[in-house]
């Protein structure tokens, strides 16, 4: 399915991702994390993927000029 | 934790991991039946399994190195594109799809799915689900080979009727990576839910292991990288772990060849039913502790 409106949206849920990613690197969320103080890597890590697939998907999604 | 204790736990998660009878439900089960007293809550055993992640992970990665090459090439390549043009590309994306699912529901729930069900008792008890979901995926596939009118074909001729894993969809793709979320409890196997999810979705049963062993690599070499640094805390022997990580290598290495043979003609079946005797016969040994 192409459409620049979904790219749109992928790039922004990637931004999404990225903020989520800092916020769960630096400590500052603690959002279902098992201790409740310092970094989280591996949720931050988790985060980092899911906005590199949301910028891959953007791009399967853009329309091109042919 | 003796020496003789790290090698023979290496030697059984390098061979568990990959045959679909569940490693985690081993390591649990069978301590307890030799009563062994190293405690696996010990902070030097979370480095241990680490360790045994990362021998398995790079056993995998050492068998496939060849395709590893190609995927990550064609991810980058279909990734910059925007496009999926060859088959390594469609697989890297496929793994990329099916490893989502796995690492969200790894992340958040792992660690407190596996805290909860760490008994041999439970553990014994999965392992006998473990065997009918084998048994279970094994009919509905036998049911499909008699839809197909394959069934008075010979083994060979009816697994080639079957797909490569190049061709399912990302939608069969995600669901066998989120079945890698059954195997937090321990005595469900991931190979053997993510193999069986294989066949539902139409694959050959080599194909679905070599897809099962692609999709479990990245997810083990995360997560044993991220613990890394607990490597470096004080207590922990590392150089009898690192010999236990071989090992668990070698015998991962071994058992993945093994299987992909296996796979070419043989089902699912005599697993299931080891899995099933094995977790009876461990449920009543628990039971008499003996």
């Amino acid at each position: 399915m192409k459409s620049n409106t979904l790219a749109i949206g992928f790039g922004i849920l990637a931004l999404v991702f990225i903020v989520v990613a800092a916020l769960y690197g630096l400590g500052v969320l603690q959002i279902l994390t098992s201790t409740t103080s310092g970094p989280h890597l591996k949720h931050a890590i988790l985060f980092a993927v899911l906005a590199i697939a949301s910028l891959i998907a953007a791009n399967f999604t853009r329309e091109r000029a042919v | 934790m003796t020496l003789a204790q790290a090698l023979f736990m290496g030697l059984l998660q390098g061979a568990t991991e990959l045959f679909p009878v569940s490693s985690l439900g081993h390591s649990v089960i069978i301590p307890s039946l030799l009563h062994w007293k190293f405690k696996q809550s010990d902070p030097t055993f979370v480095p241990f399994l680490v360790l045994l992640h990362l021998g398995t992970a790079g056993a995998l990665l050492v068998l496939y190195r060849v395709q590893w090459i190609a995927i990550t090439r064609g991810f980058f390549t279909a990734a910059v594109r925007g496009r999926i043009t060859t088959g390594p590309e469609r697989l890297a994306m496929l793994l990329l799809t099916g490893t989502i699912p796995a690492g969200i529901l790894g992340v958040f729930f792992e660690t407190r799915i596996k805290s909860l069900f760490a008994s041999p008792y439970v553990a014994a008890g999965f392992l006998v689900v473990n065997g009918v979901l084998l048994l279970g995926f094994e009919q509905l596939r036998r049911r499909a080979e008699r839809r197909a009118a394959l069934e008075s074909k010979p083994r060979a001729e009816q697994e080639q009727s079957f797909s490569e894993a190049e061709r399912i969809s990302f939608v069969a793709a995600a669901l066998i990576g989120a079945c890698q979320a059954l195997a937090f409890f321990p005595g469900i196997s991931r190979s053997g839910v993510t193999i069986g999810g294989g066949l539902l979705a139409g694959l050959r049963h080599q194909e679905a292991a070599r897809f099962s062993f692609l999709l479990a690599t990245p997810v083990i070499l995360a997560a044993g990288l991220v613990e890394v640094p607990q490597l470096f805390a004080s207590g922990v022997p590392v150089v009898e772990y690192l010999v236990a990580a071989a090992l668990s290598g070698g015998a991962a290495y071994a058992s993945a060849r093994f299987l992909l043979r296996y796979f070419r003609s043989g089902r699912l079946d005599p697993y299931g039913w080891y899995c099933a005797a094995a977790g009876l016969l461990s449920l009543g040994l628990l039971a008499l502790n003996l």
